[in-house]
């Protein structure tokens, strides 16, 4: 573009500060416009292209009576159902995105310096931030997806046991051979703490309703609550935890060590770990959720 | 022709320039001249209702690609052009539980163009999820909702909640098993909040289970309401980003 043609004589009235910002300034037509223009036509074909070569999918029509298995939401919820498998539901459907949401709003209000505004990731230790933030958020949610999902346990028996147990999918396992260790089964997966543990009946049936809150007493309807302690902890407390336990460690340690100095080097570092956990659950939830949403490569649309 | 107006009548070419562009029609269209001086090129950009979302001038940093990556303006690109598309399907579309599946197939198979048609609409729907996502991500990464761009961020946050609820409301309008299915697991996780999450997913679906009722509601929204509040929202983004004096840059 014809960037020397555009600078403008610029009256006397403007002070030298704004006149220097004027001479780095371009007039929008053309400059702006055309880019805008270029921009939009190589995304019309591109589109075009796409929409004449893929054709939208249309399944069986919709029938209430018969359910898909698995059955998946739209592939950018896809990792809220996958979070559906590790807590309790009001937790992954509601809760976690809700404050997720305000926390992505609440950034600005956070992190109110000015440093590293209005250029790529401009301050000092932007990029090994962005870089260990992402990779902490990616690698540290595959191994928790994977200690649910007990591969731990299925790697110690295939190494263990050659020829009675496959790794990747869930092979019968030869009853006779000595499997993971029985003192150490509630270690199996998130749930086994609440099914493997021998936990009283005192803690895990807690009658809240008919003993504590007895709203009966006001003439009000009495409340069928009933507490069961493992649970609570199970899908709870230990989810809760450790979404808000292990982001405040990173922070912590990046911070130690010299990492993370500013309100902006933080910020960075947990936006992209957000990024990154928002991303890894995406592709497990859309690829390696199959049949009963047991985690297995899947391949998309492959059922009726 | 960068030296400003010709006189009138020298050569083929300038006359015509005039016949084209100095013409009452021409004129009582576009008030400034042809945008080939400085002073019209601003003109152009300044009176002009679509143009004038920009600002005259602009610093030269933001109009290299690598800034924006045209992301936010691409986002409202395909916006529009999922207005336009979908339109047209609604020629073809009505939203009973009845009808829909089969309006679907007809416009695939009877209606020139029609594949097409619901394809575009398709992948700029999922294409807008995802500039929309990296639009959020190119303004995190230029630390461009400092002071003053606070609210906007937020209002930005709002346009992705809304960009996401379109794309859902959408999902559901083929009537197949993929639309049914997925929505009944979006709207079950609704359902799952403590307290008001039942009340909140029956109002959404209207009954029990995703039927008649849940389909005329998510097409209520997805073709009029969502977009009206959408383009509401992005109306403010855009005043806001002129009113905060441009795009961010380093103090
Ligand atoms: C429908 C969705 C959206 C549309 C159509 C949209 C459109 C735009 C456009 C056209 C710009 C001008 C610069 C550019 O192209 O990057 C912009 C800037 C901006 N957007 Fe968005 N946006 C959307 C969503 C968002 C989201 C999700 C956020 C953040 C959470 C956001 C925050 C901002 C901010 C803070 C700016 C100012 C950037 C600067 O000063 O450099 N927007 N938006």
């Amino acid at each position: 573009m014809a960037v020397s043609e555009q600078a403008q004589p610029v009256s006397g009235a403007v002070k030298g500060r704004q006149r220097r910002a004027r001479e780095e300034e371009l007039l929008v037509w053309p400059d702006l416009v055309f880019i805008e223009f270029i921009a939009a036509v190589l995304f019309t074909i591109t589109l075009a292209i796409l929409a004449v070569m893929v054709d939208a999918v249309l399944l069986d029509r919709a029938n209430p009576a018969v359910t898909p298995n698995p059955s998946k939401a739209p592939w950018y919820f896809l990792n809220l159902q996958e979070l559906l498998l590790h807590m309790h539901p009001a937790l992954a459907g509601v809760i976690v995105p809700t404050v997720a949401l305000i926390a992505l709003g609440a950034i600005p209000y956070f992190d109110t310096s000015n440093e590293g505004q209005g250029e790529w990731l401009s301050t000092p230790r932007a990029w090994p931030n962005l870089i260990v933030g992402s990779i902490v958020g990616f690698v540290g949610t595959m191994l928790l997806i994977f200690y649910d999902a007990s591969s731990h346990v299925r790697l110690y028996e295939w190494i263990a046991n050659p020829g009675t147990s496959k790794f990747l999918s869930n092979g019968d396992l030869n009853p006779s051979f000595n499997g993971w260790p029985e003192s150490l089964a509630f270690l199996k997966s998130l749930r086994s703490i609440e099914t493997e543990l021998n936990w009283p009946d005192a803690l895990t049936s807690i009658p809240v309703g008919e003993k504590i809150l007895r709203t009966d007493l006001l003439g009000l309807p009495a409340i069928p609550l009933e507490i069961n302690v493992a649970k609570v902890i199970v899908e709870q407390i230990i989810p809760v935890s450790t979404m808000i336990g292990l982001p405040i460690l990173l922070s912590i340690v990046a911070w130690k060590v010299g990492l993370a100095q500013t309100k902006r080097d933080h910020m960075i570092l947990q936006f992209s770990g957000f990024i990154a956990v928002f991303v890894i659950l995406t592709i497990v939830g859309t690829f390696f959720r199959g049949e009963g949403l047991e985690l297995v490569p899947y391949t998309i649309y492959s059922h009726g | 022709m960068a030296t400003g107006e010709q006189p009138p009548g020298q050569t083929l070419g300038d006359r015509l320039y005039d016949f084209a562009f100095k013409n009452r029609v021409w004129k009582s269209i576009f008030r400034s001249g042809y945008p080939n001086t400085p002073r019209n090129q601003m003109l152009a950009v300044a009176t002009n209702v679509f143009l004038h979302l920009h600002p005259t001038r602009i610093h030269r940093t933001h109009v290299k690609i690598t800034h924006t990556f045209c992301l936010g303006g691409l986002s409202f690109f395909l916006f529009l052009g999922l207005t336009i598309t979908g339109v047209l399907l609604m020629f073809y579309y009505v939203p009973s539980i009845e009808r829909a599946y089969g309006d679907i197939l007809r416009l695939e198979t009877d209606v020139r163009f029609g594949q097409l048609l619901r394809n575009l609409h398709r992948w700029m729907a999922h294409g807008m999820v995802l500039t929309v996502l990296m639009h959020m991500m190119r303004v995190f990464y230029t630390g461009a909702y400092k002071p003053p761009r606070e609210f906007n961020w937020v209002v930005g946050v709002v346009l992705l909640v809304l960009t996401l609820l379109l794309s859902f409301t959408g999902y559901l309008l083929p009537w197949d098993q993929l639309a049914l299915w997925a929505i009944t697991v979006g709207t079950n996780m609704v359902g799952s909040a403590p307290i008001l999450g039942e009340p909140n997913r029956f109002v959404l679906v209207g009954g029990f289970q995703v039927g008649q009722a849940a389909l005329i509601r998510f097409y209520t929204l997805h073709v009029i309401a969502l977009p009206l509040i959408a383009a509401i929202f992005m109306a403010v983004h855009f005043w806001r980003i002129r009113r905060d004096g441009g795009l961010a840059r380093p103090l």
